[in-house]
């Protein structure tokens, strides 16, 4: 019973949540929630001049369950704003397989002057 | 007498695996409401429609909600993933396969709008009934916006 307790609480701190590591190497203002930041996926390119604010890297905890793609890029722009990027663009995507059923990230997050709204990028969906 | 027992034992653990799974299911009905009604709601920054909406939405993730309406402030909040208590449910039925699966499905969380020290946040007021969550925001008039006129529906 004290043992069954004891996964149920280990298991309730640390399911879901993937591991992030960050690291903001030119942090700026924060962005408020009506300041548009652009989710560019593997696939879209980067505009000229840019500012980069840091990198950003979702991996699998072993207990992640909340980590799919939608969601680690919803997580990404919450970062993205609170240092000031309003581009977060994937560099490196492995989807689910065999080892993990998370799809594992690796961001940088830059700030850009001109409108984001009109870069071709990833449309966020509600899983 | 004691096959009986065992069968009954065994059919319980086999029927109720997974409790949090078996009775909440991996997703939660939400209704948004607000006052006045017709607030465009954003789940995540994707717009789900107007005031009053229901989503069907997956308990092991937390959301970002925003009301906006013309005149109004606009308004943000969060659903936050609480602990079910469902999920401890698994001692007594589940067991081991229970305790795995309830957080693979999500079913070990509740959705359930921010709180503040213990509170939900000013304007928002929520109530669960059957496991679904009703979530209704009082939306305050924007200072800087001023009334210049009403349309009125001609006759």
């Amino acid at each position: 019973m004290t043992k069954m307790l004891l996964l149920i609480t280990v298991i309730g701190i640390t399911s879901c949540s993937p591991k992030i590591t960050s690291n903001f190497t030119n942090p700026q203002p924060k962005l408020s929630i009506d300041e548009k930041v652009a989710l560019l996926d593997i696939e879209h390119e980067l505009p000229e001049n840019l500012t980069k604010v840091g990198e950003l890297r979702f991996q699998d905890s072993g207990f992640s369950t909340d980590c799919s793609f939608n969601s680690l890029m919803n997580q990404a722009r919450i970062e993205a704003r609170k240092n000031g990027a309003n581009i977060v663009k994937v560099v490196d995507k492995k989807k689910p397989d065999l080892w993990s059923s998370c799809h594992r990230l690796k961001i940088e997050l830059y700030k850009y002057d001109g409108d984001v709204s009109s870069l071709p990028q990833y449309e966020l969906k509600l899983d | 007498m004691r096959i009986i027992f065992k069968t009954i034992l065994l059919s319980s653990a086999l029927f109720l695996t997974s409790c949090a799974t078996i009775i909440s299911g991996s997703r939660q009905n939400v209704e948004i409401a607000s006052e006045p009604t017709s607030a465009k709601v954003y789940i995540n920054e994707i717009e789900v429609g107007n005031t009053p909406v229901q989503q069907n939405l997956k308990r092991n993730q937390e959301y970002n909600l925003v009301l906006k309406l013309d005149g109004y402030e606009t308004y943000e909040t969060k659903l936050e993933r609480k602990f079910n208590a469902w999920y401890i449910g698994n001692i007594a039925f589940g067991g081991l396969i229970g305790i795995i699966i309830d957080p693979i499905t999500g079913a070990m969380h509740k959705l359930k709008p921010e709180e503040i020290n213990g509170s939900p946040k000013s304007g928002t007021t929520y109530n669960t009934e059957n496991g679904k969550l009703f979530i209704r925001i009082s939306m305050d008039i924007d200072s800087n916006s001023e009334k210049v006129g009403q349309l009125k529906k001609s006759e």
